[in-house]
């Protein structure tokens, strides 16, 4: 038996979008025939290179996730260009890791902004249509970090813990109108913001994971390309640990 | 004081308030008779109630501020002289039979929770809620 992915046509937004593990889940949901739609903070040229590689239907959208207004409006040209949005995957996020008494206050308010308050603002603008459209797919990108303590993470692992907890309260909100809330949490992924992690402690943090590697963007947007599918429609309120058993060291 | 809205207003959005109501409750358009109770009568949940604020601000293209349908029929009234402990006062009740006009009596009960306040809601408290917000709009314009 196969099973149709029922991807090909659906309407995708991605924050985050133009370099590692959202570039990678941009050109997973590409490739299926998705139109993507992806906000990128600052670095138009890494977006235009992920359009380019990309292919397919793919739009590029600068934008500050931590502004309320400007996720509204984003998401209202988003619906203006095609009248639906099937599948929201929030995965832009930072880092600025430090030990918590060496924390500059922006070092707090800067994750917390970007992390949390970046995926309330693109959920609370997506949501209305969801609940119109009788259906969608929310995905969002937590981290190993929420349930496994790392030195220098407070304010990330806080941040994604809140994810956590956001992912399972909106998978209750949203079950009676067929809107399924799932996360992924990834562990140690080969990419720029994990690039001084494994620069400074990489054979050490290697050693901790079962699998004995990091992990790859596309093993990341291989389980959101899951979440998103036809084939998870019986799945909500999870978080998929894609980390290589790091979780379970 | 605000203008009473008249029942030619109301009639004049109701259709376009029915069809809307019907597309966010998954029913005929028949069954949204100006008077049913939208909880007991239709079985709306409170997500129900949010789709029809998102489905009728698109058609009135108008702006409902979500989820302030009770705080709205609270009017001037302070929080603590409109409900104690979660029950609406006896001056409370006065303001929300006011501000709810077209419900009758018998169906405010006491003591009534502010819980139970969107049980009382029909489709002309959604009427009213469109008239409200068209003012609104107008006079901001």
């Amino acid at each position: 038996m196969k099973l149709d992915p029922g991807l090909a046509g659906k309407r995708v937004v991605v924050t985050g979008g133009s370099r590692g593990i959202g570039r990678a889940i941009v050109e997973m949901l590409a490739g299926e025939g998705c139109d993507v739609t992806f906000f990128y903070r600052g670095n138009a040229e890494a977006a235009k290179e992920a359009v380019a590689a990309a292919g397919g239907n793919v739009t590029a959208e600068q934008l500050d996730v931590r502004d309320a207004a400007a996720c509204a409006a984003a998401i209202e040209r988003v619906m203006e260009r095609g009248e639906r949005i099937d599948i929201l995957v929030n995965n832009a996020g930072i880092i600025r890791d430090n030990q918590l008494a060496a924390l500059e206050d922006d070092d707090v308010t800067d994750v917390l902004d970007t992390n949390v308050g970046g995926v309330f603002n693109v959920t609370r603008a997506v949501v209305p249509y969801m609940i119109m459209q009788r259906a969608g797919r929310i995905i969002n990108l937590s981290s190993v970090s929420a349930s496994k303590g790392g030195r220098g993470q407070t304010n990330y692992a806080a941040s994604k813990g809140a994810i956590e907890a956001f992912t399972r309260a909106l998978a209750v909100e949203l079950a009676p109108r067929n809107v399924l809330v799932n996360a992924v949490a990834p562990g140690v992924i080969e990419t720029e913001m994990s690039q001084d992690v494994r620069e400074m402690a990489g054979a050490e943090v290697k050693g901790r994971i079962l699998l004995r590697r990091f992990g790859t963007p596309q093993d990341i947007a291989c389980a959101v390309w899951f979440l998103a599918s036809a084939y998870s429609s019986y799945v909500t309120g999870e978080i998929l640990h894609v980390d290589g058993g790091f979780k379970m060291e | 004081m605000a203008t009473e809205i008249t029942k030619e207003e109301i009639m004049a959005v109701y259709p376009k308030v029915a069809e809307t109501m019907a597309d966010a409750l998954g029913c005929d358009v028949e069954d949204i008779k100006l008077d049913v109770s939208l909880i007991e009568g239709l079985d709306a949940e409170s997500i129900d109630f949010l789709d029809m604020v998102f489905r009728l601000e698109r058609a009135f293209k108008i702006k409902i501020p979500r989820g302030k349908i009770v705080e709205n029929a609270r009017g001037d009234l302070p929080e603590a002289e409109f409900e104690q402990k979660g029950i609406v006062t006896e001056k409370g009740l006065l303001q929300l039979k006011s501000y709810l006009s077209e419900i009758p009596d018998s169906r405010f009960k006491t003591p009534m929770k502010v819980a139970d306040i969107p049980r009382l809601f029909t489709p002309e408290t959604f009427c009213k809620l469109v008239i409200r917000a068209q003012r609104e709009a107008a006079a901001a314009a």
